[in-house]
C-alpha cells in the first residue's frame, strides 16, 4: 500500500507537465465558445449559492439561532458540490480518455487526478463568492457576524484532506466504471441521497441522538464541520478532529488508490 | 535491446465488451455462462529478440496480431503469457493523433500531445518552431484541430512525435499518410534517424517499404511467428504465400 503511494507519487513528480497539460485542456475545451470564459468560474458557484440562498432562507424559511444561516449554508455548499463534481469527473477519466489509453502508455493514475485538480480550481474559485458573503455577513449585535480568524489558516489543511478523500473516492469509481457503466447512472442517485443526508442546509442537531452519530462519521461533514467552527465559531477544531480529517482523506486515498493499483492492467480490455 | 520471450495474449470475445448491469448479473450467479466465453489468443507463443540499431518489419495479413505486438512492446497492454523486456526510451507512433484533442488549436495540441509523449515544457518550446516547420501548417497554428483533414492531422502528429530521437521508434503505417511530397519527407527522416541508431519497430502492408528500411522481417500469422530473418527471404516467402491463396 505504501508503495502504490509512493507510485502515484513518484508518477505525479515525474508527468507534472502532463498533468498540468491535461488540467488546461479541460479549462480551454470547457469554456472554449463562452463569452464570460473563466468568469464562469467564479459566477456559476455565486449565483447558484444565490438560488440556494433564497430558496432555503426565504421559500423555506431555514434560520438557525445565533448563527449566519447563509455561511451555514455556504460552507457546506462548496465542499459537497466539489466532492460531486469532482467525484462525477474523475469516474469518467478512464472511459473518456479510452483512445489515448488504448494507443499510448500513460500511467493511468494521472487521469482521475487531473479530474479532481481541474474541479479543485474552480472550488478554489467558488470560495471568493463565499469570502465575500462572509465579510458582508449579518450584524453584531445579533451574533451573526463572522469574522476573518487567524484560524483561517487551517482552512488549506482541511481542504487537502477533502482533496485526498475525493482523489480516493474517484479512484474507486473510474475503477469500477471501466466493468460497469452502469455506475455513472448509480453514482448519480447515490450522490442525490447523500446530499440529504449530510447537514448542508439543516443542522445536525435536528436529528435524533442515535442518528446523529451515524451522520457524524459521514467524512463530509467532517470536513464541513471543521470550516463551519472556523468561519462561524471562530474557534479551531480540536487537534483530534484534525487528526481525523487527515485519517479519513488518507485512508480514502490508500484504499482507492490500492483498488486501482489492482485493477488497471484490466481496463484495457474493457474500453 | 527488445526482447520478448514467449510472449501469449488473450482476450475473451464479446464478454469482455458487454458490461451492462444485467451481464454482470448472469456472471455473477449463472457460473455455466462463464464457462462458455470464447477465448482468442491474438498472440501466441512470440519469441524473438531486437538487437540496438535493427530495423524490424512486421508482415502479415490484418489481424495476425502485429498492432497487438506493438501495444505489448510499448507497453498500453500487459501481456497474459511470458515477458516482454525494452531497455530505453520508446516513441510509439501506434496511431497518429490519438493525443489531439479536437477542441484546442494545433498550438495546444503540439504541447498536449508533447506531454503524452513525455517532453517537458522547455524541451518543447526550444523545439516549437522546428515542429511547425516541418509539418508546414504555419498558417494553421491557431484553428481547432477537428476542422484538419486527416492529412493535416497525421502531418502535425508525425512532426510531434519524430522531433527527438528516439532510442526505439514504433510505427504502425503511418508513412502512407500526406501527400506525396509529404510521404518523402517522413521517410527521409526515419531514414536519418535509422542512420542515426534508433531501433525501429515498423509495421507496414507495403512490401516495398519494408525492404527499403528493415534487416529484419518478422512474418506473423494468427498471433504465431510463420517465420523471421533476412528481409528478402521473408518478403518472398510471404508474397509468394499471399500469391497462392489467391
Amino acid at each position: 500500500m505504501i508503495q502504490s503511494i509512493k507510485n502515484i507519487y513518484y508518477n505525479i513528480v515525474k508527468y507534472k507537465f502532463l498533468l498540468q497539460q491535461l488540467v488546461m485542456r479541460d479549462f480551454k475545451v470547457k469554456y472554449k465558445r463562452s463569452v464570460l470564459g473563466i468568469l464562469w468560474s467564479v459566477l456559476y458557484p455565486l449565483l447558484m449559492m444565490m438560488v440556494m440562498a433564497i430558496v432555503f432562507s426565504n421559500m423555506f424559511k431555514f434560520s438557525m439561532e445565533g448563527v449566519n444561516y447563509l455561511v451555514y449554508l455556504m460552507t457546506g455548499l462548496v465542499v459537497f458540490n466539489y466532492f460531486s463534481e469532482a467525484t462525477n469527473n474523475a469516474m469518467g477519466a478512464i472511459i473518456g480518455n479510452s483512445t489515448l489509453i488504448n494507443k499510448v502508455y500513460i500511467p493511468k493514475y494521472i487521469f482521475p487526478v487531473a479530474k479532481c485538480i481541474f474541479v479543485g480550481i474552480n472550488f478554489v474559485l467558488s470560495l471568493l463568492p463565499l469570502l465575500l458573503i462572509i465579510i458582508f455577513s449579518g450584524n453584531a449585535a445579533e451574533g451573526t457576524k463572522c469574522y476573518i480568524n487567524i484560524y483561517y489558516l487551517l482552512l488549506p489543511f482541511i481542504y487537502l484532506c477533502m482533496f485526498m478523500f475525493v482523489v480516493g473516492v474517484g479512484y474507486i469509481l473510474a475503477t469500477v466504471a471501466v466493468f460497469l457503466r452502469d455506475m455513472i447512472y448509480i453514482w448519480g442517485i447515490m450522490i442525490t441521497i447523500l446530499n440529504y443526508f449530510t447537514p448542508i442546509f439543516y443542522s445536525i442537531t435536528i436529528l435524533p441522538e442515535s442518528l446523529q452519530t451515524i451522520f457524524k462519521l459521514n467524512p463530509l461533514y467532517i470536513y464541513i464541520n471543521a470550516t463551519r467552527e472556523i468561519i462561524l465559531n471562530s474557534t479551531p477544531p480540536s487537534p483530534l478532529y484534525l487528526l481525523i480529517c487527515f485519517l479519513s482523506g488518507f485512508g480514502m486515498l490508500v484504499i482507492g488508490a490500492f483498488i486501482f493499483k489492482k485493477k488497471q492492467n484490466k481496463f484495457i480490455y474493457y474500453l | 535491446m527488445i526482447r520478448i520471450n514467449n510472449v501469449g495474449m488473450r482476450f475473451n470475445l464479446g464478454i469482455e465488451k458487454d458490461n451492462s448491469l444485467k451481464m454482470v448479473f448472469i456472471r455473477l450467479f449463472d457460473k455455466r455462462k462463464r464457462i462458455k466465453k470464447s477465448e482468442f489468443w491474438a498472440l501466441k507463443n512470440v519469441t524473438f529478440n531486437v538487437e540496438k540499431g535493427d530495423v524490424v518489419g512486421l508482415i502479415g495479413s490484418n489481424g495476425a496480431g502485429k498492432s497487438t505486438l506493438l501495444k505489448v512492446v510499448s507497453g498500453v497492454m500487459k501481456p497474459t503469457e511470458g515477458s516482454v523486456e525494452v531497455d530505453g526510451v520508446i516513441s510509439p507512433m501506434i496511431e497518429l493523433g490519438a493525443g489531439f484533442d479536437g477542441d484546442l488549436t494545433a498550438r495546444e495540441n503540439i504541447y498536449l500531445n508533447g506531454a503524452i509523449l513525455g517532453y517537458s515544457k522547455e524541451f518543447l518550446d526550444s523545439k516549437f518552431d522546428e515542429i511547425v516547420e516541418f509539418s508546414e501548417l504555419k498558417e494553421f497554428l491557431d484553428v481547432p484541430v477537428k476542422n484538419f483533414s486527416s492529412g493535416m492531422v497525421a502531418k502535425l502528429a508525425f512532426s510531434i512525435s519524430t522531433i527527438v530521437d528516439p532510442e526505439i521508434l514504433i510505427v504502425d503505417e503511418i508513412l502512407s499518410v500526406g501527400d506525396i511530397k509529404f510521404q518523402e519527407k517522413s521517410k527521409n527522416k526515419m531514414l536519418s534517424m535509422i542512420k542515426g541508431g534508433t531501433t525501429v519497430l515498423y509495421v507496414s502492408h507495403s512490401l516495398e517499404s519494408i525492404k527499403e528500411l528493415c534487416n529484419k522481417v518478422v512474418w506473423l500469422e494468427h498471433g504465431k511467428v510463420i517465420m523471421m530473418g533476412d528481409t528478402k527471404e521473408v518478403c518472398e516467402a510471404y508474397y509468394d504465400k499471399q500469391l497462392k491463396n489467391n
